[in-house]
């Protein structure tokens, strides 16, 4: 028990540690970007009519002033060190004086619900079936299912996107092309909005679970096809064990552990959002404000959702790491 | 294969899905179809969707219709024709009164504008809204005003007085839309807010014709209801505002507009590409644009062009400048830009709005007879024909969609530009010292001639293919072209002139009137920063030219409507078509569409140029009125 506990903490303060670099680094990254949100708003601005130099100057000052970017470099990054420790990452830039956590509180569920939704019907349509094909290599249905879905597989994710937008809403337009759900409506817990949500998210979690399925499929596959030439299963198919039984509580069963792994990291993944699902779709999820707050210059956005995203994939690993000792008999801590 | 009975099934379930798609679009609405415009705002998806203090810098978005529908200021100038003239008194019932020396200016305002809540807009609200911009900072429009204005006194509760803290004859400017201008403040209601910075003035009080009915919290609609008292705003003076309801929306990229549009989703598209134009013109019937036919598109009143970094040496030889743009071929950049549906530019103003009356026509026989001295002989580079060249090239594969008579030729396509001359070209780098070797240009240090052109990339499309053409263009001749792309960077590297050349526009001009201290009087060399250092806005090329100052310096000291105003601007363009400080290339021009299935009037350039259609200018309050339901027959 004591190698476990120094097993937790040791973990614990990679944990930590990694945390802390990897926003360190998304700080500096951002703060050394050659875009300038004083200037990106200064453009806008002028773009409003007015150009005189002695107006500009002014401006450019204010709004030094009010995004806290006056001060050196070092100074801001432990300013932003402190408020990050209370997950407080001020105002955004670009929807200034909004805080940031407002702007990420409103996307995070919609990026949450789609990717949960799609990650996991994905990882579960995949595995099966990889599992299956794995086992009944010969079965001419399950061929078919493997050839169609490494064909997708290796296409890029937003050509099937554009497909899928092009058949269900411009040739047979019986979908909607894009948004959250459908305008003027009010969002809470109605059947109208809750049909509309439900209806909006179709087409961008049919393209997720289409194009995720292929490497589910494709690892599962090859971790049956390596467990069924085991001495246990071939025992067991000797000893005249039902298939059926045989494929779930001795394949699957074994070759599901690694899958978990992946899965979990992709659960954490999910608050990085899926950027190119939500703009092709127009989703209103945290990968479209990601892009948004890049082409704005919008430091603090950026830098908040990099950290909230850091920590999840970080302490999906970490949870990982401290669970496996205790299911998997395999895995062993030593002190 | 699908037997027969499992395809029929298959169509028949797609198509009733198709109707109970479009049946639960109408259901979820509370707003018929048929009351409803629906109009597509560019600045997407509005993160901070429920600010409306237009005020506050980056506080939620401006064209949901905000300033388009409910903000209002003094005077508007239409980049076209104007429902009623190119100028209009708005909130003001007078053009704007000067003294003798520019340093005070008189405002009276229309009487009878009531707010959306019911109190009437008075000379309170303007003294409000300039002393809190006086006494606020990083207000939108804190700096003008104070660096403007010394005090503002109310005569009357109609009239107001500036005091400003030195002469401006172009002061009004501030207060006067192309497509957006200082909005008044509703006193009664920011009085209460406390900091105005932090005010998010939702449910915003509206002095249009139309008041905020929902919007998206998500940011991607924003509906408007026209108000009950239509008749108490500044509209009202040419009649009742057709649509019932507006919905100003993110539809996405360019292609989801299309599809929208195709599927009566969309009424107007903001812009969309060359290619989403021409699919829409060719699949979509009930789709109209600013044209008719090529180049379909509403020439914007700004003026992309090549321009220089004349603080780097090898740019401030004007023979340079000359031999570049004689190495242009306008064809090519035309098709590879916007596949031909340009409206080119010789001259350094766009050829848009009333410009070709202004500017173009008077220009049009100095042009023709102006010759460029390449060191060894006199050429005359302009060749008037060019448009018609382009139009000739375009109508086999375009046919009737192509003008035919030479005016529309001038007007959609334009009228002629510099024909590409290598020979000139050569005498010109030979003149200024450049010497070929092989292939290959090189300076007078001796070092390769190379030219990096910034482009946007990604973000603006139709310029990056211009600048690349461009390139290649440079590159046939031997001189070492590269392309630089800034992919969001543009901006910050412009304003320190971090670039040699760029696609790109410095010249943005009112379009209606001829008045260019829009853009010109930036240009004045007591701005040009030094190398390395932030540039004010707009003279982006960095060009320093007594003669330019001395046109700037009059034109200060002139009435924005004197006819003296015009003769300087024909000035200026003899100045840069001599200098060539920025090649002109065309206006840059806006592919907006207009879908007539549940709307007619909209604007175009035929018969009716009343205003500029781009749904984000807030010109487009004056669209409303013209628009009547397409069920009326």
């Amino acid at each position: 028990m004591r190698a476990y506990a120094i097993h937790v903490f040791k973990r614990l303060g990679q944990f930590i540690l990694v945390v802390y670099i990897g926003i360190t680094i998304t700080f500096f990254i951002t703060h050394l970007t050659p875009i300038d949100p004083v200037e990106h708003a200064v453009a806008q601005v002028s773009s409003f009519g007015f150009s005189s130099p002695e107006s500009i100057e002014l401006l450019r000052k204010s709004l030094k002033e009010m995004y806290g970017l006056g001060d050196n470099l070092w100074l801001q990054y432990l300013r932003f060190l402190k408020r990050v420790t209370v997950l407080d990452f001020g105002p955004s830039l670009s929807a200034f004086p909004t805080p940031v956590g407002v702007l990420i509180a409103r996307a995070l569920p919609w990026t949450i619900g789609l990717l949960t939704i799609s990650t996991l019907l994905s990882w579960f349509l995949g595995n099966i079936l990889g599992g299956l094909a794995g086992y009944y290599r010969k079965n001419r249905l399950l061929r078919l299912v493997g050839v169609i879905t490494m064909g997708v597989h290796p296409i890029p994710y937003y050509i099937v996107a554009f497909v899928l937008l092009i058949v269900f809403t411009f040739l047979l337009p019986i979908l909607p092309s894009g948004g959250g759900y459908e305008m003027n409506l009010n969002p809470g817990l109605n059947l109208p909005f809750i049909g509309s949500v439900v209806i909006h998210s179709i087409l961008p979690a049919f393209s997720l679970i289409l194009v995720g399925l292929g490497s589910w499929y494709m690892g599962m596959r090859a971790l049956v096809s390596n467990i069924v030439t085991d001495d246990y299963v071939v025992y067991a198919e000797l000893a005249g064990v039902p298939r059926g039984r045989i494929l779930t509580s001795y394949v699957m069963r074994n070759a599901f552990m690694p899958q978990i792994t992946g899965l979990a990291i992709s659960i954490g993944s999910i608050f990085n959002g899926a950027i190119i699902t939500e703009y092709v779709f127009g989703y209103p999820g945290i990968g479209r404000l990601l892009i948004d707050a890049v082409h704005a210059a919008d430091y603090s956005l950026v830098l908040g959702i990099a950290t909230i995203s850091i920590i999840s994939v970080s302490v999906a690993v970490f949870l990982i790491d401290i669970i496996y000792p205790l299911i998997d008999p395999r895995v062993q801590v030593k002190p | 294969m699908l037997s027969r009975r499992t395809f029929i099934l298959l169509a028949g379930t797609a198509l009733a899905s198709r109707n109970a798609y479009a049946q639960a679009q109408v259901a979820a609405s509370d707003i018929p179809r048929d009351q409803l415009l629906i109009l597509e705002n560019p600045e997407g998806t509005i993160k901070n969707a429920g600010w409306f203090n237009i005020w506050a810098i980056n506080a939620g978005g401006q064209s949901t219709g905000l300033h388009q529908q409910a903000m209002d200021t003094f005077w508007y100038i239409d980049a076209d024709h104007g429902i009623d003239g190119v100028w209009d008194n708005s909130l003001a019932s007078e053009k704007p009164k000067y003294n003798s020396d520019f340093s005070e200016m008189t405002v009276k305002l229309r009487q009878g504008i009531f707010w959306s809540d019911g109190v009437e807009f008075t000379a309170d609200d303007v003294v409000y809204t300039i002393e809190t911009h006086l006494k606020t900072n990083g207000l939108r429009w804190s700096a003008p005003v104070q660096v403007n204005v010394a005090s503002i006194e109310k005569k009357s509760p109609t009239e107001v007085l500036f005091k400003l803290k030195k002469p401006n004859s172009r002061f009004h400017a501030l207060f006067t839309v192309r497509w957006n201008a200082m909005w008044m403040m509703p006193k009664h209601v920011f009085e209460k807010a406390g900091d105005v910075l932090k005010f998010d003035f939702n449910p915003p009080v509206s002095l249009g014709a139309y008041k905020l009915k929902n919007f998206d919290p998500g940011g991607k609609w924003f509906i408007w209801q026209k108000r009950d008292d239509w008749k108490r705003t500044t509209v009202a003076r040419f009649g009742e505002p057709g649509p019932g309801y507006l919905a100003y929306i993110d539809p996405g990229p360019p292609e989801k507009r299309v599809i929208e549009q195709r599927n009566h989703q969309l009424d107007v598209i903001h812009d969309t590409s060359p290619e989403g134009m021409f699919t829409l013109a060719k699949e979509s019937p009930s789709s109209t644009s600013w044209f008719k036919g090529f180049p379909y598109a509403h020439p914007d009143p700004t003026l992309p062009a090549v321009i220089f970094n004349h603080q780097i040496e090898k740019f401030q030889n004007k023979d340079v400048r000359w031999a570049l743009a004689l190495l242009i071929d306008i064809k090519a950049v035309d098709m590879a830009s916007y596949r031909g549906a340009a409206t080119i530019s010789a001259i350094g103003v766009p050829p848009t709005g009333l410009y070709p009356k202004y500017y173009f026509d008077p220009m049009e026989k100095w042009l023709t007879d102006f010759e460029v001295d390449t060191g060894k002989r006199k050429i005359k580079p302009y060749d008037p024909t060019i448009g018609q060249q382009i139009a000739d090239m375009l109508r086999p594969s375009m046919g009737d969609k192509i003008p035919s008579k030479p005016e529309d030729i001038a007007t959609a396509i334009g009228r002629g530009w510099w024909k590409r001359d290598d020979q000139a070209a050569t005498e010109l780098l030979e003149t200024a010292g450049f010497t070929k070797k092989g292939n290959e240009w090189y300076q007078p240090d001796g070092k390769r001639f190379s030219v990096k052109v910034m482009v946007e990339g990604d973000i603006r499309p139709v310029m990056t293919r211009a600048g690349s053409l461009i390139v290649q263009l440079w590159r046939q001749f031997g001189i070492d072209a590269q392309i630089d792309v800034a992919q969001g960077t543009l901006n910050d590297r412009r304003g320190a002139g971090d670039f040699e050349t760029f696609i790109g526009w410095s010249v943005e001009t009112w379009g209606g009137h001829p008045d260019l201290s829009f853009f010109l009087d930036s240009w004045h060399s007591q701005f040009v920063a030094a190398p390395g250092k932030v540039q004010p806005p707009r003279n982006w090329q960095r060009w320093k030219d007594s003669r330019l100052d001395k046109i700037i310096e009059e034109i200060r000291t002139i009435d924005f409507d004197d006819p003296r105003g015009v003769e300087l601007g024909l000035e200026y363009l003899k100045l840069v078509a001599q200098e060539m400080p920025t090649i002109p290339l065309m206006s840059y021009n806006v592919f907006t569409v207009m879908d007539t299935t549940y709307w007619k009037g909209f604007p175009n350039a035929e018969t009716a140029p009343y205003t500029d259609p781009v749904p984000n200018w807030a010109n487009t309050k004056y669209m409303m009125v013209k628009l009547k339901s397409a069920k009326a027959g």
